[in-house]
């Protein structure tokens, strides 16, 4: 328990000293606040351009923007912020593999299982912090603005995102111990999302993958009702488990 | 303190060691010598269950190795041949990470942390490990190594990369805890045995060849080889002609072995026939004639 203790804290101070929490930081808020920027400026930019657009006879409605707009926006970018986290972070293990700077702990009787705790520990909860932090910003963000109300099943949508995030995550400290190179670990996570992605197409399909997960605007605009979500929860959160169960036996087995 | 039996490990079709034995002693400094690429570092790893090995048995303080999850692994310190530790800590810090690491207490760990810095000559330094040289790394390695006082502590070329200086610190930092545990090294740096070491082991074609007291070894091998130098070519010819084993080292210079020919077969000979030397001259064996012959055969 105190080696877990120790080598969890020296994750964490690895975090914390590193460019790639700043970075991670920066990107986050950032996209938190974009997502109510983009929504509250689509009207101000459509009338710039309609003003020019009438002279030559196309005339726009005026559009009204809400805080569903917003919440659309946070769906299309927080992929962006995923895909950034996981590029950061991909190479938790392998850069350990490759300096050798996990021998002497290993040796002096760490145990295996508690590097892979370690690790998926604090990267489930750097993932589950840097998105909850987006989350927060855009909802204030929304709030001052409009009314986060008009959005339905606003909670639901969004745990659903993360949950699907949070397998991306389990999924490369998978990869980790597979792999020798982050190179690998990226090509692992993205074949699997890929793969996923193409099996949707297939209608019948779709509603038990992961990727069903990230269908957040059917959602709050009600074009979806929760409870189609369901199996897709259920097969994530075991797929989860399951990658996570399948890393302690081949990390065990690993040459390092 | 370790007992390795008919070690058999291969990458691929490639046996790298075909039944190693090994036996190091407790108390001993030992000096496992072998050329790059012999099976040095894989034998270590072996040692450590960070390599499994595919047939023979290891033994550390009576205690089998396993491989995977290895608890004989507390009675070793272990410095891997590219020491690396986290860039992103300072001296201190990393130490009593390998403290907590163990288990140990917290008042022990800054004790020990304090004690070791200073042997390895760390004690001052305040930058990350990200800027530390070669040989620091080495120093640090061996502090984190001792850190669990352990009975063996297992050194993989520590002294390979270094400076003349830089040997000779680390040599002395081996030196100065001899008393305390067990030291396995491999190197092949022969003056740097010759310097410490109290047993060695030739590792060659993936099995020791030729192992023991350095100073067993030595002697074993004085007794057996002369030098003589002839007066003239005629002499020389003489005692060529006589003993089929004396052979030609260039000038009027004769260099025989012991085993087929004693030194007073050669001496009978040169009384009976009146001839003069310039010189006889016992060989004193280097090691490194020694990890020749060894090597080569
Ligand atoms: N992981 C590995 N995969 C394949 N071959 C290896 C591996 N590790 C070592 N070898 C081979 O085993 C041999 C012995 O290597 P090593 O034990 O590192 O030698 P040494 O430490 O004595 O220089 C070398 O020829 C090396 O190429
Ligand atoms: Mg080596």
């Amino acid at each position: 328990m105190k080696s877990l203790l120790a080598f969890t804290k020296k994750e964490i101070t690895s975090q914390l000293r590193s460019v790639r929490l700043i970075i991670l930081g920066i990107l986050f808020v950032l996209l938190g606040v974009m997502n109510t920027a983009i929504a509250k400026l689509t009207p101000l930019l459509l009338d710039a351009v309609s003003d020019t657009i009438s002279q030559s006879g196309i005339s726009i409605t005026p559009v009204t923007v809400s805080a569903l707009d917003s919440w659309m926006q946070f769906f299309k970018n927080i992929p962006l912020g995923l895909i950034v986290f996981i590029l950061l972070e991909s190479d938790i293990f392998t850069r350990e593999y490759r300096s050798g700077t996990l021998i002497p702990p290993l040796t002096k009787g760490l145990a295996r299982h508690n590097v892979v705790i370690s690790k998926a520990v604090v990267l489930t909860t750097l993932w589950t912090l840097c998105y909850w932090l987006c989350f927060v910003i855009t909802y204030c963000c929304n709030a001052y603005f409009w009314d986060n109300s008009v959005a339905q099943n606003l909670m639901f949508s969004v745990v659903c995102w993360w949950l699907f995030g949070l397998w991306v995550t389990v999924s490369a400290v998978f990869f980790s111990t597979v792999a020798k190179s982050n190179i690998i670990v990226l090509a692992g996570v993205g074949c699997s999302i890929l793969a996923l992605y193409l099996l949707s197409f297939i209608p019948e399909l779709k509603a038990y993958l992961p990727i069903m997960l990230t269908d957040g605007n059917s959602l709050i605009s009600g074009i979806e009702k929760a409870k189609t979500y369901n199996s897709a929860i259920i097969i994530t959160g075991v797929l989860t488990i399951a990658y996570l169960a399948v890393s302690f036996p081949v990390f065990n087995k690993r040459n390092l | 303190m370790l007992h390795i039996t008919n070690l058999h490990k291969s990458f691929g079709d490639k046996d790298v060691l075909r039944g190693l034995n090994l036996s190091v002693p407790e108390h001993s400094i030992y000096g496992f010598i072998g050329k790059n690429g012999s099976g040095k570092t894989t034998t270590m790893k072996t040692v450590l269950g960070l390599l499994k090995s595919d047939a023979g048995e290891i033994k550390v303080n009576g205690e089998s190795v396993c491989y995977g999850q290895t608890a004989t692994n507390r009675y070793i310190g272990y410095l891997p041949d590219v020491p690396e530790f986290y860039p992103f800590m300072t001296a201190p810090e990393y130490l009593t990470f390998c403290g907590e690491v163990t288990g140990m207490r917290k008042s022990d760990i800054a004790k020990r942390s304090e004690e070791l810095l200073t042997l390895v000559g760390l004690a001052d330094e305040k930058h990350r490990i990200r800027g530390f040289s070669r040989g620091m790394k080495q120093r640090l390695g061996i502090a984190q190594a001792l850190f669990n006082r352990p009975k063996l502590l297992i050194c993989d070329e520590p002294t390979s990369a270094l400076d003349p200086i830089g040997r000779k610190e680390i040599l002395d930092i081996l030196l100065a805890i001899r008393d305390e545990t067990t030291v396995l090294f491999s190197t092949h740096i022969l003056s740097d045995v010759e310097r410490i070491c109290t047993d060695v082991a030739f590792l060659t074609g993936g099995v020791v060849r030729v192992c023991g007291k350095l100073s067993d070894i030595k002697s074993k091998y004085r007794s057996e080889g002369y030098i003589l130098e002839a007066e003239n070519v005629e002499d020389m010819l003489k005692l060529l002609q006589a003993f089929p084993d004396i052979k030609q080292i260039g000038g009027n210079q004769l260099v025989f072995r012991e085993n087929g020919v004693t030194v007073f077969d050669v001496l009978h000979f040169l009384t009976d026939k009146h001839i003069r030397l310039l010189k006889l001259e016992r060989i004193e064996p280097t090691l490194e004639s020694l990890f020749m012959e060894v090597t080569e055969e």
